[in-house]
């Protein structure tokens, strides 16, 4: 059996800043009843020149720029998903455990978008170095995926952990124990057009995919008005 | 009246001893389903999803799947996954599927009797001993 390795660096606990983000999570998952969805994680301090002064202004938490490869062997970076909003998740292809749910659960969001130039998939393998290029191509097609709305990435494994546990909030361990290798967070993330995440869901549920499927159009009714 | 009150008595006894009897290997048979079917939504249904229909072309299905006709191999691929092409109604599937070592003997029995209940229109049990041999036969030479 393939057991994945994957460092325990990328399952530190994301202390602060996960919880406040969990927090706010929780707090605004009970208001649903708000116009708008909040924007979850740690305000960045910011120190800019503006007009010979020094000013200090504090902006939210934004998905840095990335650059990885799809299943097509396309580079994918943040001016892919310009101007569209888009929902990121981490697995890896030959993971047994909650990968296969959540697949079945993102499937439904793609069929649900299908077409709309609005919306994008990212979901990105944290196993890369078994998850090639073709590897994927051929884990999209077998899911029934075509086209270029949902890609699935691969690339440099640090980039990747490095982006999932810094900037897109997911937690996870290695375990060895377990089938695959590794326990890992289940969390589908949608992110709006400027790359601010929006809300966190559990991906391996349809209850918790519902509730993204619903915030997904509560967001684009956003850019509308 | 005490004649009635015999009578009464004794067919009640007369009927549980039949029903238990009759079914000893009815409790059994429901006991392994019952098992197979939390082992089968632990190690299972995340692939092969709840019902049993399989994922797209990742995953072939166990409900209305001809390769159920090879219960041998079926018994095999439970504790020792499988790999390379697999062909299922026609269809081809290539994925790995993982091991599963720490299956005892019985858990597997109770798995194959849950899964050819509810999708291979047996209504027996697939007993241990016919499990036993089969896992011997195909574990992997050192």
């Amino acid at each position: 059996m393939k057991v994945s390795t994957i460092p325990a660096s990328f399952w530190r606990p994301l202390k602060a800043s996960l919880l406040s983000a969990s927090l706010l999570c929780c707090v605004f998952a009970c208001n649903s009843a708000g116009d708008k969805l909040p924007v979850l994680g740690e305000k960045e301090v910011i120190t800019r020149t503006v007009d010979g002064k020094t000013v200090t202004d504090s902006v939210a938490h934004q998905i840095p720029d990335f650059a990885f490869v799809d299943q097509y062997n396309d580079t994918v970076t943040a001016k892919t998903v310009a101007g569209k909003i888009y929902v990121a998740d981490f697995f890896f292809t030959s993971c047994p455990t909650i990968c296969p749910k959540m697949k079945v659960q993102l499937k439904r969001v793609y069929e649900k978008y299908k077409g709309n130039p609005d919306v994008m998939l990212l979901s990105h393998s944290i196993d890369p170095r078994h998850d090639s290029v073709s590897v994927l191509n051929e884990f999209a097609a077998n899911l029934g995926v075509t086209g270029k709305q949902w890609l699935f990435l691969t690339g440099d494994r640090d980039k990747i952990y490095d982006i999932g546990q810094n900037s897109y909030m997911v937690t996870a361990q290695e375990d060895s124990s377990v089938p695959g290798g590794v326990v890992h967070s289940g969390a589908f993330i949608l992110v709006d057009k400027d790359r601010h995440i929006r809300g966190i869901y559990d991906g391996t549920t349809a209850a918790g995919t519902d509730k993204l499927l619903n915030d997904i159009d509560r967001l684009l009714t956003e850019y509308k008005s | 009246m005490r004649k009635l009150l015999c009578a009464f008595v004794s067919a009640l006894f007369l009927t549980m001893g039949f029903v238990s009897c009759q079914s000893d290997e009815e409790i059994k048979r429901q006991k392994y389903i019952t098992e197979g079917i939390l082992l089968y939504q632990n190690y299972c249904a995340n692939c092969h999803q709840p019902k049993g229909q399989g994922l797209a072309a990742l995953y072939p299905p166990i409900a209305n799947s001809d390769y159920l006709q090879h219960k041998d191999s079926v018994i095999c691929l439970i504790r020792y996954g499988m790999q390379g092409p697999v062909v299922v109604n026609g269809k081809t599937y290539n994925r790995v599927m993982p091991a599963q070592p720490q299956l005892s003997d019985l858990e597997v029995a109770e798995l194959v009797t849950y899964i050819y209940n509810e999708w291979g229109k047996e209504t027996q049990l697939t007993s241990l001993n016919t499990v036993k041999p089969q896992l011997e036969n195909c574990r992997p030479k050192q």
